[in-house]
């Protein structure tokens, strides 16, 4: 649920060079078929990278289905994913449910073989429920296997420090602050306003690497094209994107500080950077990060259109035992109701367009951005949206791309010098 | 001597910081790490993140898991590896160095390359998930052999072990009645090292064991697994995770500890 | 080390029993380790070289064999090298020093001391302090914004220093955790062996009025021969084998960059690093590729710890 564009991990977790997830016993892989007798008790594993907000949907589930127990296998965003491949390759020890996320799900996609087709257990019937976009991430390759079933989706738009936009004399209001940046070059020109006013201490955002992405997802077409070759090198879209990062960096706009590193959370608390790029489950982060900050961040409009950074599918592996049980539980977790009650509680948006128009939705405000209408701004850019074409190292090309980020941020290389050695990384990426 | 005090003085406090700074952090807000300069003494929150620990994953069981692994991991290491030192410091055998170089050669291989195709053992064998997984191949290492090999080659005269000879011992009886204690000091420091990377050791574990049955160091790794990184919780499950061990070695240290003061062999 | 000789035996099933002693035992007391490192070591160990051979990921159903494509592709491969100049970099800058401490601190010890026990406890913690927590307070302590060592250098007029950033700055700082967290441990197997040495020895010492520097150097080093070469060929393989320091100091600097690149430059990748990336840490999972890594890292710790050996066989007293 925690979409990470960058293979960053919280410090602590990230102590574990790898990371148990998923559970099941690790016997060897069973045929999918052994339905269980009535009655019988059986134990459902759910892996997952972080807080998706389940745990009371877990209690309702156990009222109507008293025979199920839930375990729940939370690791850190690196881990769980590395962790799960392991799994996948030894045919043991995953869970019944596994999240994958966003930035991971063509590579798991292109493996139908080991995972359960969902369509057996009649979750093709929720089609009409979804974004399409989002209902194509979860098929196999060749459009004939249903594998994962979406989560949220990471519509975006642009968090920012009220208080600090008035010390630099900028204006506060939600509308004005939209109005300041319809484009990513307006939003520089903002940067740069604020730079001159010299705020001590704060920075107009926190590093490029967030800012970077959500421009390429902007794009209609990014890191690959439909036929899944790396198009880095030849998308005019991926070079303007870098080009106005860099700039970011290159104006002395940026703190430096990489997302979700320590640093960047202390940040928060210090006020170290005025804007934030603000994916849906993002504003659960800042929430928990700035604790005493409430009041300060509100949110606005992104520059440069719609676009989707980050959200899960839920996916059953075939070594599950109980494939049809672990199905029914993903279909009871990714209902429109329940979506709509997990965003309430942890910020995450629905990927179900039904709801995009409800008015329990569009009014819902958090107090802590100063009562924004969050319901709304997301909705919004939820349909927006223009679906954008994944590929399957999607994760490695982003990694090589904000590596040169950051040599540039370290003053290590020029811009020219780091795209070269970009397209040299992309280049090996198989 | 006086600048020989200071001196220890000086590293125990700095071995000490960390420690005592986790402890710190564990009794405060996660603000705390944002202060500059850094808060140094301990606030009021300790017990409420202890118990946050312990309610957000099984601690008390990981506890128990890791001191049953460290604890039989290091009672095995001790008595193979002083069995297999005493084979090669003080035994004549066809092959004797070439497996001495094989053994230490083994401590050479990169833990990572292991990993995957031990996994496949484990789930061979139906461990993966329990602690077996952790205990039985760790049951004698490389470093301990070679540990005990160099001590005893030379800590242990040998004219004490003709003399047992002459008196009629065989091999095992010398084993027993000259070489044990003999490397009695030496075992005590094997116990305490392989004690300390046992409870340490993650790498491994993270792979094979699931969190609803961890050691100390795969809670850990739960803890912070939130999707905020919550330091103030995974530093005060490290205080909790470490200081029941430095009460250990606090003590039962005159014994452990003590027990290398005692041990020298008077040749 | 001299041979045992035979007991001279009267009665002959006794004698027969006595040689069957001597022929077999010995072969019996190193059999526990053998056997259970055939067990865990050595199928994972030959696995993995035939995995080398293959282009073989871990999603993969299919598994081609390409000889040596592999080794050939990575000594061709600049971030190979440049993790193993960052290894054996850092391993220089932790190792050295913390050997010579860790002699010197054991020889402090290695006397009557009030509170010895006290102190000597103080040399583990930091052994027991789990690595999770010595990263998060290292990384905090070099902290570019925020950090101790930056405050007090700053009163020196020293400006701010992005330990994270510079391939220097940051061995000097994985080094300092490293040394800390391995000198105290060293100290300790130092100091077990410097009990065997005969307390004679050092009184004759002390009449003779030579210093403590004096007879460190020419008793102690000398009668612990064996152990120095045994603490510098561990410590050896393992700063060969680094990996948990740079990974943790890299997500938590700040200064981004993959999970398991070593900061965006790859200015502190170390070997073991790389090849958890090549495995497990970016979405090509390529097993193959990782295990011919982690096979030239074998060969690179051999040869290393081989050199190693053979300076310390020539210790003698003096330099260390």
């Amino acid at each position: 649920m925690t979409p990470r564009t960058r293979l960053a991990a919280p410090l602590l977790a990230a102590a574990l060079l790898t990371a148990a997830c998923g559970g099941g016993g690790g016997s060897t892989a069973a045929p999918a078929s052994d339905a269980a007798k009535p009655g019988e008790k059986i134990k459902l594993t759910v892996g997952l990278f972080g807080d998706f907000g389940f745990k009371p949907l877990y209690e309702e589930y156990k009222k109507t289905h008293p025979n199920i127990e839930i375990v729940e296998n939370v690791t850190q965003f690196n881990d769980h994913h590395s962790n799960l491949v392991k799994r996948l390759a030894t045919n043991a020890g995953a869970g019944d449910v596994e999240a994958v996320e966003v930035g991971y799900i063509s590579t798991f996609t292109a493996q139908p073989n080991k995972f359960v087709d969902l369509k057996q257990y009649g979750l093709d019937k929720r089609q009409s429920d979804y974004l399409d976009w989002k209902w194509q991430q979860g098929l196999s390759k060749d459009g004939g296997r249903l594998l994962g079933l979406g989560t949220d989706v990471g519509g975006l738009a642009m968090c920012y420090r009220k208080d600090l936009f008035k010390k630099a004399g900028l204006p506060t209001g939600r509308a004005e602050v939209a109005a300041l940046w319809p484009t990513w070059e307006q939003y520089i020109d903002t940067g740069k306003k604020f730079a001159a006013a010299n705020v001590a201490g704060a920075k107009f955002t926190d590093s490029p690497g967030e800012i970077f992405r959500a421009m390429v997802n902007q794009a209609p077409v990014g890191l690959y094209d439909a036929q899944d070759n790396i198009i880095v090198g030849s998308n005019p879209d991926v070079k303007k994107a870098w080009d106005l990062s860099n700039r970011l960096t290159q104006e002395g706009l940026t703190a430096k500080l990489a997302a979700f590193s320590p640093p960047w959370n202390t940040g928060f608390a210090k006020g170290s950077f005025a804007t934030i790029i603000c994916p849906a489950w993002m504003t659960g982060f800042i929430q928990e990060q700035a604790k005493d900050a409430t009041g300060k961040w509100d949110i606005a409009t992104v520059p440069g259109g719609s676009g989707n950074s980050g959200g899960s599918h839920l996916m059953v592996p075939k070594q599950s035992k109980h494939p049809k049980e672990a199905a029914e539980l993903i279909d009871f977790l990714t209902s429109k109701d329940n979506q709509a009650r997990v965003f309430k509680e942890e910020g995450t948006f629905p990927s179900i367009p039904a709801l995009y128009d409800d008015p329990s939705i569009q009014n819902f405000t958090k107090p802590f951005f100063g009562d924004a209408p969050i319901g709304k701004i997301y909705s919004e850019a939820a349909k927006a949206l223009k679906p954008q074409h994944l590929g399957p190292k999607e994760a490695d090309v982003r990694v090589a791309i904000g590596n040169g980020l950051g040599r540039v941020e370290q003053g290590k290389q020029t811009p020219d010098e780091a795209w070269a050695q970009v397209l040299e990384d992309v280049k090996k990426i198989k | 001597m006086r600048l020989r005090y200071l001196t220890l003085i000086a590293v125990a406090f700095f071995s000490a910081f960390p420690l005592y700074y986790s402890v710190v952090v564990a009794s405060r807000h996660n603000s705390a790490l944002a202060q500059v300069p850094p808060p140094l003494l301990p606030g009021g929150n300790l017990l409420a993140n202890v118990a946050r620990v312990f309610d957000t994953v099984p601690f008390g069981l990981a506890l128990v898991n890791s001191l049953i692994v460290a604890g039989s991991i290091s009672v095995a290491v001790m008595f193979f590896s002083t069995l297999a030192g005493f084979a090669f410091a003080k035994l004549r055998f066809r092959g004797r160095n070439a497996m001495l170089v094989i053994t230490v050669a083994t401590m050479m291989v990169p833990a990572q390359l292991g990993i995957i195709p031990l996994y496949m053992l484990m789930v061979k064998l139906e461990w993966t998930g329990t602690t077996y997984a952790l205990i039985v191949p760790a049951l004698v290492n490389a470093f301990g052999v070679f540990f005990m090999t160099q001590y005893l080659s030379r800590a242990l005269p040998t004219e004490l072990l003709e003399a047992g000879r002459v008196d009629g011992c065989s091999t095992w009886g010398l084993f027993w009645h000259v070489v044990l204690p003999a490397a009695r000091p030496a075992a005590a420091v094997l116990g305490m090292l392989t004690f300390m990377s046992a409870w340490n050791d993650y790498f491994w574990p993270l792979v094979v064991l699931n969190p609803d049955n961890p050691t100390v160091q795969v809670a850990l790794s739960t803890l912070a697994s939130g999707y905020v990184n919550d330091y103030v919780l995974g530093l005060a499950g490290t205080a909790i995770g470490t200081l029941p061990l430095v009460a250990v070695f606090a003590l039962f240290g005159k014994h452990i500890i003590g027990g290398i003061m005692q041990g020298a062999v008077k040749g | 080390m001299s041979a045992l000789p035979l007991a001279v035996t009267r009665r002959r099933r006794r004698s027969v029993r006595h040689t069957l002693d001597l022929r077999v035992s010995p072969y019996a007391y190193v059999a526990p380790f053998f056997l259970l490192f055939c067990a865990f070591g050595l199928f994972p160990l030959v696995y993995t070289a035939w995995v080398s051979l293959h282009e073989w990921t871990l999603l993969s159903d299919t598994q081609e064999f390409i000889g040596l494509g592999n080794y050939a592709t990575l000594l061709a491969d600049p971030y190979f090298w440049n993790a193993t100049f960052n290894t054996l970099s850092i391993g220089v800058l932790s190792t050295v020093p913390q050997l010579l401490l860790a002699i010197w601190l054991a020889h402090l010890l290695n006397r009557r001391l009030r509170f010895q026990t006290l102190f000597r406890i103080s040399l583990l913690l930091p052994n027991v302090t789990s690595v999770v927590a010595v990263v998060v307070i290292f990384s905090q302590l070099f902290g570019r914004d925020f950090g101790l060592i930056n405050w007090v250098l700053s009163w020196f007029g020293v400006g701010t220093v992005d330990w994270a950033a510079g391939t220097a700055t940051s061995h000097v700082a994985l080094s300092v955790m490293i040394m800390w967290r391995w000198t105290g441990y060293n100290a300790l197997i130092f100091l077990a062996a410097m009990q065997a040495v005969p307390r004679e020895l050092y009184e004759a010492a002390t009449i003779d009025g030579a210093s403590g520097f004096r007879q460190l150097r020419s008793i102690t080093i000398p009668m612990i021969r064996p152990t120095i070469i045994f603490v510098v060929i561990v410590s050896t393989i393992g700063a060969m084998q680094i990996i948990a320091e740079p990974m943790l100091f890299g997500q938590s600097s700040g200064g981004g960059g993959g999970i398991a690149t070593g900061g965006p430059d790859r200015q502190f990748q170390t070997l073991a690093l790389f090849v958890y990336e090549q495995g497990f840490a970016n979405s090509t999972f390529d097993f193959g590729y990782a295990s011919a890594a982690s096979w030239l890292m074998f060969l690179a710790v051999v040869i290393v710890a081989g050199i190693n050996f053979l300076i310390s066989r020539r210790v003698r007293g003096g330099v260390v």
